[in-house]
């Protein structure tokens, strides 16, 4: 029996970013070091511009 | 003057087309197969490991596998992205997996991890492909 999902949007998100920096990350570098920094940097990235987008999207309820 | 060429600067000989054909069956049939193939071990366990997990995630958030329907363009693209992962597609079709929810308040990440997934297959078939031709 799988477990039930949690209703976090935020998690759903880091777990996206986490994942799609990865695999850019292996697509784009070659070397190992270099993957660890450039999807470490993508996920930063993936989640700074999450906050900024969501706190710049507050005022607008759909 | 005859220029100097050194075996450094010459680009890798293309592998044969039926190779190559080889090489981009088998990425997108198993992510991360076309590098595994090709001796790039690491990328390939990266590969084999993240887009069947996005897929897998993508099912459990109750996302749908879209049909190959003519008569709405956008479920027809969102249908290729989907079967662009190959095997855990082939698999979730036969095991009736993917309806999807669309009152789960998972239902849109859901899709958008499918569809994700087999784009991002469609990349690795793409730099297998290029390693392949010798361009890497």
């Amino acid at each position: 029996m799988l477990p039930t999902v949690p209703a976090s949007h935020f998690l759903f998100m880091v777990v996206y970013a986490l994942l799609v920096s990865i695999v850019f990350a292996t697509l784009l570098k070659d070397q190992r070091r270099e993957q660890v920094r450039t999807a470490a940097m993508m996920f930063g990235a993936f989640l700074a511009a999450a906050v900024v987008f969501g706190w710049l999207m507050y005022p607008f309820p759909l | 003057m005859a220029t100097k060429s050194t075996t450094a600067e010459r680009p890798r000989a293309a592998a044969e087309p039926w190779r190559l054909a080889l090489v981009c069956a088998l990425a997108w049939l198993v992510p991360g197969a076309g590098h595994l193939l090709q001796g790039r071990r690491d990328k390939g366990v990266v590969f084999l490991v993240t887009l069947p997990l996005m897929f897998a995630f993508g099912l459990w958030l109750q996302g749908r596998i879209f049909p190959l329907e003519w008569s709405d363009p956008l479920v027809f693209l969102g249908a290729i992205a989907d079967r662009g992962i190959g095997l855990p597609y082939v698999i979730a079709h036969l095991a009736d997996a993917g309806a999807g929810t669309v009152t789960a308040a998972s239902y849109e990440y859901g899709n958008t991890f499918l569809m994700t997934s087999g784009l991002l297959n469609f990349l690795a078939i793409l730099d297998a492909f290029d390693i392949a031709q010798g361009r890497k």
